[in-house]
């Protein structure tokens, strides 16, 4: 099954990557292959030919009857090793109403004006083992029944207020729910999906709400040229990425990142997760090693190395040779490329988000940034970047270092009962802000004021 | 580049005697957009900020024939044009000739935000850009923004997005806008403003109304909104309306903002009662810091000082007995100078903190350490935001190729 026609950025293709929220409110990212199912272990299997051509967004309930016999294995990570052995049913797919149903399960129960009747019995109060409800999830019965039948099957339900019942009814959704919603794999789910994996320290500890304004005060746009030094393994290249071309290969936008790496080779990790073509990433992204960058051949070190052959010479080679012609041709492509990026292009914004040494690294990357950009850098630690703000404070060539934290804080958005959620994840780091200057040169002396001094002017503009 | 090739494009038109609508004429009188292309040199007509400090950047128009004054001095556009934008501009102050100076920067949307005066009402970057992160905002994001009112938030939105459609019902305000985008060119590009109450009439832009859209042979706009921001006092009364005009087949994003809690929950009932999902409210705080030095005060330092005060304060004492003695005995010298009254101590040798003297915070002859001071006045609430989406057609493509 190929799926041509089908707009990737608006419906569910084929080979495509995509990120599922599972009732547990968890994500997975899975690549959609065409004849292959996807197991979402406890809430069931589906086959991906069933959901092809769908809007991104659509929500699914996975159901079973008595036709459905497939069956897939385990998703290879899993730990447990009973569940590898076993097998998952591939069910059936319908499209699930995401609308919120209030009361929904709750309509035919009592309940209760407070909690005083209610005493704490443990797992005696629900009538039906664990071995019953197991036997249900073997039945397939469907998410809501099963939930149905243990409300009925609790002894005082009805004692709960009716807050305490949705609060209960949740997180039984969450436990026996067969829904999931496929999602296009937009930048602030995948970062939600490294923070679910607990992947915190990886990238830094950043939050959507830092990256977001850190793109918008680098002033990134579809049409710049980029200066980025990125130690997340690509979360950052990969919402740059996404804010410049939104997933679409085809806007003919001319934008470029340089990233600078500090190892022999760069850490792109994540962009394996996005639907990029490698043929597009290479021509938007471009990689060079801090010391490439910092430390640039010359032309002519790069051009004693290799000679590329007349059009005939090639022609001439044997097909081996000329494999290996062309592999090197490329490179010292490549070569030549890197020493023009690191002696003569000039940059459209500088955005950092790494660990090494900020007040000697910064100074030296702004150097090529063009006048009136702006210069972004991330840190998880405010300390660090109070260092480097002190330290271009005292160069003329950077104007007002700022340091901002930016924090969401989500709230229990019920209708009258609005108040902030009880605990929320601490930390999402901080940014220093500033834009690129150049200096006026030294100002001439007026004889009759001769302690008119550089430090002076600075004092008028600086407080 | 882009801008002046369309402007070519235009006199060959002309020239060749087409018929060009009245409104394309002058916008090419009118600004290129400082917003959309990165400008290496200041030029004539630019539209510039100046920095003059943090809390005062000024929007000017570069003009040869204009200076800009500060109470520094004055600043000739002369000096300016011709010059890299982000250019330190130096000058002698008039009266005691010190150095001024103030620097020129090409316009962002988060520079023009904090240009703006403070007493309008705006939507700061650490909201705005929150808004767009999550909102998923990029080259295919199609937003309606109501109300516009200080055009900071559309300036942030029409950098990023495809199209932007903006309603404002105040008049004043409208016009105001409406000149402002035109001059930062943003209304060739992807800026729509209109002027309409929402909550009244809906976001349908028809032939006839009053906007800047211009009409070929249709006769409304298609909107086919993906992302929607709703600054209005009653989001409620406009969330019904937006149905016709979403993406229908695409999940849509919406944001109302609001500042009170009660407006929030009058919101959050009318978007589920017209189907949006996923109702999440938020609150961001920003803060910013500013980078201070505090003086590092040894404890040994302060106890050696106060043994030097001490020290001086017996050897004083000393000298008064002394001298008191002498005179008792009335053995004054002759040839010695005469005594004053309180004993001479030089204030104080050891000095470690520099008391009595001013000292400029981080003075190298002292020890410091690196400290952040928060904002005296922080924004502690501006307003809540309330995200929800919404998929209105679920239903399969069948074009799918077996």
């Amino acid at each position: 099954m190929t799926t041509q026609g089908i707009d990737p950025l608006r419906r569910i293709t084929c080979d495509q990557h995509v990120i599922l929220t599972l009732p547990s409110e968890k994500c997975k990212i899975v690549e959609l292959k065409a004849n292959t199912a996807v197991s979402l272990g406890k809430f069931g299997a589906f086959n991906v030919n069933d959901i092809i051509g769908y809007p991104l967004g659509t929500k699914f309930e996975i159901f079973y009857d008595n036709e459905t016999q497939e069956t897939v294995d385990h998703d290879k990570k899993t730990k447990d090793p009973k569940k590898k052995e076993s097998k998952i049913n591939v069910g059936k797919i319908r499209v699930s109403d995401d609308l919120i149903k209030r009361d929904e399960g709750l309509t035919n129960v009592g309940n209760s004006e407070n909690n005083k009747d209610l005493i704490n019995l443990g797992s005696d109060i629900q009538k039906m083992t664990s071995d019953d409800i197991e036997a249900l999830k073997k039945q397939s019965t469907s998410g809501n029944e099963i939930i149905s039948r243990i409300i009925e099957s609790h002894g005082t339900f009805d004692k709960k207020t009716i807050y305490s019942q949705e609060k209960y009814l949740k997180r039984k959704k969450q436990k026996f729910d067969k829904q999931f919603t496929v999602n296009y794999l937009s930048s602030n789910l995948l970062l939600q999906y490294l923070i679910d994996k607990n992947d915190i320290q990886r990238i830094m500890d950043m939050s959507e709400e830092s990256i977001g304004m850190l793109l918008n005060l680098a002033n990134i746009r579809s049409n710049g040229t980029y200066l980025c030094m990125d130690e997340t393994g690509g979360l950052l290249i990969y919402f740059m990425l996404e804010r410049m071309f939104g997933g679409d290969e085809n806007t003919g936008s001319t934008g470029k990142i340089v990233v600078v790496h500090e190892n022999e080779h760069p850490n792109l990790d994540l962009l394996k997760y996005s639907n990029y073509s490698e043929k597009f990433i290479s021509e938007h992204i471009i990689t060079i090693s801090i010391l490439d960058y910092f430390e640039p051949r010359t032309v002519e070190e790069v051009e004693q190395e290799f000679k590329p052959l007349g059009r005939e010479e090639v022609f001439a080679l044997k097909s081996g040779a000329k494999n290996t012609y062309f592999r090197k041709l490329k490179w010292h492509k490549i070569h030549l490329q890197q020493i023009d990026i690191a002696t003569k292009w000039s940059f459209d914004s500088l955005v950092v988000a790494t660990t090494l040494h900020l007040p000697s690294l910064l100074p030296k990357l702004g150097e090529r940034v063009h006048g009136s950009r702006p210069i972004v850098c991330y840190s998880q630690f405010k300390e660090i970047l109070l260092e480097l703000s002190h330290t271009l404070y005292d160069d003329l060539n950077y104007l007002a270092p700022t340091i901002i934290e930016t924090k969401c804080r989500p709230y229990q958005s019920i209708r009258g009962r609005l108040h902030p959620l009880m605990t929320m994840k601490g930390g999402g780091g901080y940014l220093m802000w500033c834009h690129k200057v150049i200096p006026a040169p030294e100002p001439e002396m007026i004889s009759v004021e001769p302690k008119a001094t550089e430090t002076e002017g600075v004092q008028i503009e600086k407080q | 580049m882009l801008a002046m090739s369309r402007h070519n494009k235009l006199f060959h038109q002309l020239k060749k005697g087409k018929n060009i609508p009245l409104t394309c004429i002058y916008n090419m009188a009118s600004h290129q957009s400082q917003f959309t292309e990165y400008k290496d040199l200041i030029q004539e007509g630019d539209l510039a900020l100046i920095w003059i400090s943090r809390g005062n950047i000024k929007a000017v128009t570069i003009d040869a024939k204009e200076s800009f004054n500060t109470r520094y001095g004055t600043f000739p556009h002369k000096d300016m044009i011709g010059k890299q934008y982000g250019s330190q501009i130096a000058i002698r102050t008039r009266g005691t000739g010190r150095f001024a100076f103030v620097h020129v920067l090409q316009p962002t949307p988060e520079l023009w935000t904090l240009s703006l005066p403070h007493r309008t009402q705006i939507v700061y970057t650490p909201d705005s850009s929150y808004v767009m992160q999550r909102m998923n905002c990029g080259p295919h994001t199609r937003v309606l923004e109501a109300g516009t009112g200080s055009g900071s938030f559309s300036h942030a939105f029409a950098r990023t997005v495809e199209k932007l459609f903006t309603y404002e019902f105040h008049p004043v305000r409208y016009e105001q806008a409406m000149l402002e985008f035109k001059e930062h060119g943003l209304l060739n590009e992807n800026v729509t403003i209109t002027l309409r109450d929402v909550c009244e009439d809906g976001f349908t832009i028809k032939k006839g109304d009053k906007t800047s859209a211009t009409f070929d042979d249709e006769d409304s706009k298609e909107l086919e909104a993906t992302a929607v921001f709703l600054d209005l006092p009653a989001p409620w009364d406009a969330i019904h309306h937006l149905d016709k005009v979403i993406a229908q087949d695409q999940i849509v994003s919406v944001c109302c903002f609001s500042p009170c809690i009660e407006q929030v929950d009058k919101t959050i009932e009318s978007l589920e009662k017209n189907g949006w999902a996923n109702i999440e409210m938020v609150e961001i705080q920003g803060r910013q810091y500013e980078s201070r030095r505090q003086m590092v005060r040894s404890i040994e330092d302060a106890m050696e000082r106060c043994r030097d005060i001490k020290r001086r304060k017996q050897e004083g004492i000393e000298l008064k007995r002394l001298r008191i003695e002498a005179e008792h005995k009335g053995e004054t010298k002759p040839d010695s100078e005469p005594t004053p009254r309180e004993p001479f101590t030089e204030k104080s040798k050891f000095n470690p903190f520099g008391k009595g003297t001013r000292v400029k915070e981080g003075d190298p002859n002292f020890k410091w350490k690196q400290v952040t001071k928060i904002e005296s006045e922080i924004k502690s609430h501006t307003s809540y935001l309330t995200f929800a989406t919404k998929l209105s057609d679920k239903s399969r493509r069948d074009t799918v190729v077996q």
